[in-house]
C-alpha cells in the first residue's frame, strides 16, 4: 500500500527508456491490429490500453525500486543497469509475457480482441501488485500471491468463457477442488514433516475397489466404510513405521508400500471372481448422494463433499494454528533436535501424520466410489503428482516447518480453476498437463526460492 | 563417504582399507544372485544366447535410464529427476516423427539428436536449477508434467515405424547386439568418468554443497555438467527403448520415472546425492527385471500383473530396509569387497546355472522326444560322487565325462585363486595390527595350496577337491 501512495519522481533516462518501449509496443499492437482489419474503436481502445499498462508498470518497477533504496553514491554504475540487476526475474517475466501475447497475436487469427487486452492487463497486474505489494506480507506471501492468481484466473475465466462463473460450475469445480483437497490433506501434513507420502494414489485406487468389494459381498455399507477407513489408517501406520528409519527414501518406501498395497488389494477381490480384478456391485444412496453433483446438504443444493472438505479445512487450519499439538508438528519440521529437546516424540508424530495421510486417502477412495459409482484401481492415478502440486503451489515448502493446510486449499483451487479455465477455452487434456507443467515452476518461482549459496556459509 | 539420510545412528566407519570397499552393494549383489539362480531353475531358457539377448534388449532402456538419473542424483540438493521418463518418451515419440517426415535418417543423425535433445533439456533444467533457484524436484515435476503433455500432443497414441535398421537390434537372437554396444560403451564412458577430476568435485558437491563451495570447486559448472552427462545417458535410453518397441510411444516412457527411480534405491544410490555407483544401478536395474522375469514364470493367471505389483513393492521396502542393518555390518566386518563378494556368489549362481541347463531341468530334457532322462534311478553312489552328488541328478554319460576331466583342473585352479583371495585379502587387511592373524593367513594359505597340490599329484576327481576347499 505505501508503494501507491508515495510514487517517487523517476529519473529522466528510466521514464524516456519505459516511454520508448511502451511507445514501440504500442505501435506494434496497432499495426497487428490493423493488419487483422479489427474497427478502429478497438484499436485505440487497446494501444491505450496497452500503453497505459506498460508505462504503469514501468513506473512500479522503477519507483518501488526507488523507494526502498536510499539514494545511491553518485557515478557507480548507471541507473539503468541497476535497475537491470535489481528487478531482472521481473523485467524479464514481463518481457515474456508481452513477447508470448505478441506472438499469439500475430498467429491466432483474432487472437487481438478486447477481451485478450484486458486478460493481458490483468496478469500484468497481478505480476506488478506481488512484486509490489508482496513484500509487506513476508509471513503468508504464498497465500497472497495464491489469492491474486486465484482471482485473476477466476475473471479472466468469467469473461473469456461462458458459464465460466455460473452456479453449476462453481458447484463442479468444488466438487472436484474437495476431493483433491481432502486427498491432499496427508501430502500437507506429512511435508510438514519434511516427508513424502506417494502411496496416496494407491491407498485411493484399494478403498475405491475394497469398498464396493465389501459392499459386494454383503457387509453393511455403514460398516465397511469404517472397515476401509480404518485399514487406510493402520496402511499409513505402516507407512510410517517403516519410513521412520529411512525417512530421506521417504518418497521410495511410500511407493513400494503403494505397489505392495495396490496389488494384494487387487489379488484379494479377484480371489472366487472371474473377473481378474473388476469389482461389481452397487453403491448405495446414502454415499452417491455424498459425493455426486446432485447431492443435497440438508437440502442446500450442495454436495455434502464440499461441506465435509469445508469442516476438514476449518479443524485442521484452526488445530495447527491453536493447539499445542499442532505447533509442535512445526517445531519438528524445522528442527528436530530442539523439538526433542522439549520432549516432542519425533516416531509419534511421524507415524501419526502418515496414519492420517492413509486415513484421508481412503476417505477420498470411499468419496470417489460415491461419485463414479464404480469402482476402479486407477482412479486415484491422477493424484499421484497433483497432491504434490497442489502442496507446492499452495506454499508449503517440501523441506518440512513451513506453510499449512490453509495454504493447500489456496493451491488446491488455483489448479481448479485453471484446470476449468483450460477445459473452457477448449483445451485437450494434454495440452492442460503441458501448460499445468510450465505454469508450477514460475507460481513457485514467485515465492519459494532458496537463497543463494554464498549466504548460506 | 556421505551417508547422510540412511543410517539414522551416525556410525562412524572406519576408512576401510579395501580403498573402494562400497558396503551399500551387499544389498543389491545378494538379490542378484538370488533371483538369478531363481529364475535358473524356474526358467532355465534365460541362460540361452537367445534368452540372454532378449533380456539385454528389454533391460538395457532401463539400465540407462537409471544410469541418467545417476549423473543428477550425486549432484545432490535432492535432484531425483521424475522427467527422466517423460524425456525418454518425448525423444522417443519426436524421433519416429522427424523419420516418417524424412528428416533423421542417418543413424549418426539419430544418435546425435537423441544425445543433443537429452542433453539440451537437462541444461536448461540446470540453467533452471542455478539460477531461479527453486528447488530440482518442482522443476522435475514441473518437466514431468509438461513433457508427458506434450508427448501426447506430438504422437497421440501408439504408432509409427521406427528406423529399420533400429528394428533389427530389437529382435534379440543373439548377445551381442548393438544394444548390448551401447550398453558396454555406456557403462565404460561412466567409468571413465569417474576416474576424472569432475566426477570428485561432483561427489563432493552431492556431499556437501557448502563444503564444495567453499573450497573453490565452480559449482554451477558441476551441477551444469552433471546434468548434460544425466542428459546423454537419457537420451542413450531413449534410442535403445525406441528399439525395443520398434515404434512410437508416447505414455509407456513415462513408466519408467518410477522403475528407474527404484533400479536406482535398490542399487545403493543415496538420493540425498553424493553416493551412487554404476555397478549398484546396473545391479539394481537388472534386478528389477529379473524379478518381473521371475514373476512372469509362475502362472498366476489373471491375478499375475497383481502380484507382481505386490512382489515389486515388497521386495523394493525390503530392500530398503536391509540397507538399516548395514551400518551394523560395517562395524563388525571392517573390510567388506564387493569384488569379492560378488565373484563368490557368482562361482555358486554358476553352479546353479550348470545345475539348471544340465541336470536339473525336467522340462528341457524332455521336451525332446528322447526318453527322459531327468528322474535317475536311485543307485548305489560311489564314494567319490558324494561330493558333488547332491547337486547332480542325470546320469553322466561318456562325453560329459570326459568334459568333466577337461574342466576339473580349470575349476580347482579357479576355485583355489578365489581362496587364495580370500587368504591374502585377510592378510592385508589384518597386515596393521600387531596381531599374529597375518601370519595364520598366510600359512593357511599356504597349507591350501599344498593340499591342493597333493591332491592334483593324486589324480583324485577334482572338483570334490574344490567343493571341500570352499566349504571350509
Amino acid at each position: 500500500m505505501s508503494a501507491t501512495s508515495t510514487l517517487p519522481k523517476l529519473g529522466l533516462p528510466a521514464t524516456i527508456i519505459g516511454l520508448i518501449a511502451g511507445i514501440i509496443l504500442t505501435a506494434i499492437g496497432v499495426v497487428f491490429g490493423f493488419l487483422q482489419g479489427l474497427s478502429v474503436q478497438f484499436i485505440i481502445l487497446s494501444a491505450i490500453a496497452t500503453l497505459a499498462a506498460f508505462v504503469w508498470a514501468w513506473r512500479f518497477v522503477i519507483g518501488q525500486f526507488v523507494s526502498d533504496t536510499p539514494p545511491p553514491a553518485e557515478g557507480e554504475i548507471s541507473e539503468a543497469r541497476r535497475v537491470w540487476l535489481k528487478f531482472r526475474p521481473a523485467i524479464y517475466g514481463l518481457i515474456v509475457i508481452l513477447g508470448l501475447f505478441l506472438i499469439l497475436s500475430l498467429t491466432i487469427e483474432g487472437f487481438f480482441n478486447v477481451w485478450n487486452v484486458v486478460s493481458l492487463l490483468i496478469i500484468l497486474t497481478i505480476i506488478v501488485l506481488t512484486r509490489t505489494l508482496g513484500r509487506h506480507f513476508q509471513e503468508n506471501r504464498s497465500a497472497f500471491i495464491g489469492v491474486m492468481v486465484l482471482s485473476g484466473l477466476f475473471s479472466i475465466g468469467s469473461m473469456n468463457i461462458d458459464g465460466f462463473a455460473s452456479a453449476n460450475n462453481i458447484k463442479s469445480m468444488l466438487l472436484f477442488a474437495s476431493f483433491l483437497g481432502i486427498a491432499s490433506v496427508g501430502q500437507t501434513l506429512v511435508a510438514l514433516l519434511g516427508g513424502l507420502d506417494l502411496s496416496i494414489p494407491f491407498i485411493i485406487g484399494a478403498a475405491n475397489v475394497g469398498l464396493l468389494y465389501l459392499i459386494g459381498l454383503g457387509v453393511p455399507p455403514w460398516l465397511a466404510a469404517i472397515i476401509v477407513l480404518v485399514i487406510g489408517a493402520i496402511l499409513g501406520v505402516i507407512n510410517g513405521l517403516l519410513s521412520y528409519r529411512l525417512q530421506g527414501q521417504a518418497l521410495i518406501v511410500t511407493l513400494g508400500t503403494g505397489f505392495a498395497i495396490s496389488g494384494g488389494v487387487q489379488i484379494v477381490t479377484s480371489i472366487g471372481t472371474a473377473y481378474g480384478g473388476n469389482v461389481f456391485g452397487t453403491v448405495p444412496a446414502w454415499l452417491s448422494n455424498l459425493a455426486a453433483m446432485n447431492g443435497s446438504t440438508f437440502g442446500l443444493p450442495v454436495p455434502p463433499v464440499i461441506a465435509i472438505w469445508l469442516l476438514i479445512a476449518i479443524i485442521l487450519i484452526a488445530g495447527m494454528r491453536l493447539t499445542s499439538y499442532g505447533r509442535y508438528l512445526y517445531a519438528l519440521g524445522v528442527n528436530r533436535t530442539s523439538a526433542d529437546r522439549v520432549m516432542v516424540s519425533e516416531l509419534g508424530y511421524w507415524v501419526s501424520m502418515y496414519a492420517v495421510s492413509g486415513f484421508f486417502a481412503a476417505l477420498t477412495g470411499g468419496l470417489l466410489l460415491g461419485w463414479s459409482g464404480g469402482g476402479f484401481i486407477g482412479v486415484g492415478d491422477q493424484y499421484l503428482f497433483l497432491t504434490l502440486a497442489a502442496v507446492v503451489v499452495g506454499g508449503t515448502s517440501l523441506l518440512g516447518g513451513q506453510g499449512g493446510y490453509g495454504f493447500t486449499v489456496i493451491g488446491v483451487l488455483v489448479l481448479q480453476v485453471l484446470s476449468s479455465f483450460l477445459i473452457g477455452i477448449g483445451l485437450d487434456f494434454e495440452w492442460q498437463q503441458f501448460i499445468f507443467g510450465l505454469l508450477i515452476l514460475p507460481m513457485v518461482a514467485l515465492y519459494a526460492r532458496s537463497p543463494h549459496i554464498r549466504t548460506q556459509i | 563417504m556421505s551417508d547422510v539420510a540412511t543410517t539414522e545412528p551416525r556410525v562412524q566407519a572406519e576408512p576401510s582399507q579395501g580403498g573402494r570397499a562400497n558396503p551399500f552393494l551387499l544389498v543389491p549383489i545378494t538379490l542378484f544372485f538370488l533371483l538369478l539362480g531363481l529364475a535358473v531353475l524356474r526358467s532355465p531358457s534365460l541362460m540361452t544366447s537367445f534368452g540372454i539377448g532378449s533380456a539385454v534388449i528389454v533391460a538395457t532402456p532401463l539400465i540407462l535410464a537409471t544410469y541418467a538419473l545417476m549423473a543428477s542424483v550425486i549432484s545432490g540438493r535432492g535432484t531425483v529427476d521424475l522427467s527422466i521418463g517423460p524425456l525418454i518418451g518425448f525423444v522417443n515419440v519426436t524421433l519416429i516423427q522427424l523419420y516418417g517426415a524424412g528428416v533423421l535418417q542417418n543413424p549418426i543423425s539419430i544418435f546425435l539428436y537423441a544425445i543433443v535433445i537429452g542433453g539440451l533439456y537437462q541444461f536448461i533444467f540446470a540453467l533452471i536449477v542455478i539460477y531461479v533457484r527453486v528447488q530440482p524436484i518442482i522443476v522435475s515435476l514441473s518437466g514431468y508434467l509438461a513433457l508427458s503433455g506434450i508427448n501426447l500432443v506430438i504422437l497421440p497414441r501408439p504408432g509409427g515405424v521406427a528406423p529399420q535398421f533400429m528394428a533389427d537390434w530389437g529382435l534379440g537372437t543373439s548377445i551381442f547386439s548393438p544394444v548390448f554396444v551401447i550398453l558396454v560403451l555406456a557403462t565404460i564412458a561412466w567409468l571413465l568418468f569417474t576416474r576424472t577430476a569432475f566426477y570428485t568435485h561432483l561427489r563432493l558437491m552431492g556431499s556437501d554443497e557448502r563444503a564444495a563451495y567453499t573450497s573453490g570447486v565452480p559449482i554451477y559448472v558441476v551441477r551444469i555438467g552433471a546434468h548434460v552427462i544425466s542428459g546423454g545417458f537419457a537420451g542413450l535410453a531413449a534410442i535403445a527403448f525406441t528399439a525395443l518397441i520398434s515404434s512410437g510411444d508416447p505414455s509407456q516412457g513415462t513408466t519408467y520415472t518410477l522403475i528407474a527411480v527404484t533400479a536406482l534405491v535398490l542399487g545403493g544410490a543415496s538420493l540425498a546425492g553424493g553416493r551412487a555407483s554404476v555397478f549398484g544401478s546396473f545391479l539394481g536395474a537388472v534386478n528389477l527385471y529379473l524379478i518381473t522375469f521371475v514373476l512372469a514364470t509362475f502362472n498366476f493367471g489373471a491375478v499375475q500383473s497383481f502380484v507382481t505389483n505386490l512382489a515389486y513393492g515388497s521386495i523394493l521396502v525390503a530392500s530398503l530396509l536391509l540397507t538399516l542393518i548395514i551400518p551394523f555390518i560395517q562395524r563388525h566386518i571392517h573390510n567388506f569387497s564387493p569384488v569379492l563378494y560378488f565373484v563368490v556368489l557368482g562361482v555358486v549362481a554358476l553352479g546353479v546355472i550348470l545345475h539348471a541347463t544340465n541336470d536339473y531341468d525336467p522340462r528341457a530334457r524332455s521336451q525332446p522326444v528322447e526318453e527322459v532322462v531327468a528322474v535317475a534311478p536311485l543307485e548305489p553312489i560311489a564314494p567319490e560322487r558324494l561330493y558333488v552328488g547332491p547337486l547332480e541328478v542325470a546320469q553322466p554319460t561318456a562325453t560329459d565325462a570326459v568334459l568333466r576331466a577337461e574342466a576339473a583342473p580349470l575349476i580347482l585352479s579357479a576355485l583355489l585363486l578365489i581362496v587364495i583371495a580370500v587368504f591374502v585379502r585377510l592378510a592385508v587387511s589384518q597386515s596393521d595390527r600387531k596381531t599374529i592373524a597375518p601370519a595364520v593367513a598366510v600359512v593357511l594359505a599356504a597349507l591350501v595350496l599344498f593340499g591342493a597340490y597333493l591332491m592334483r599329484g593324486d589324480g583324485s576327481p577334482a572338483p570334490a577337491a574344490g567343493q571341500t576347499e570352499e566349504t571350509r
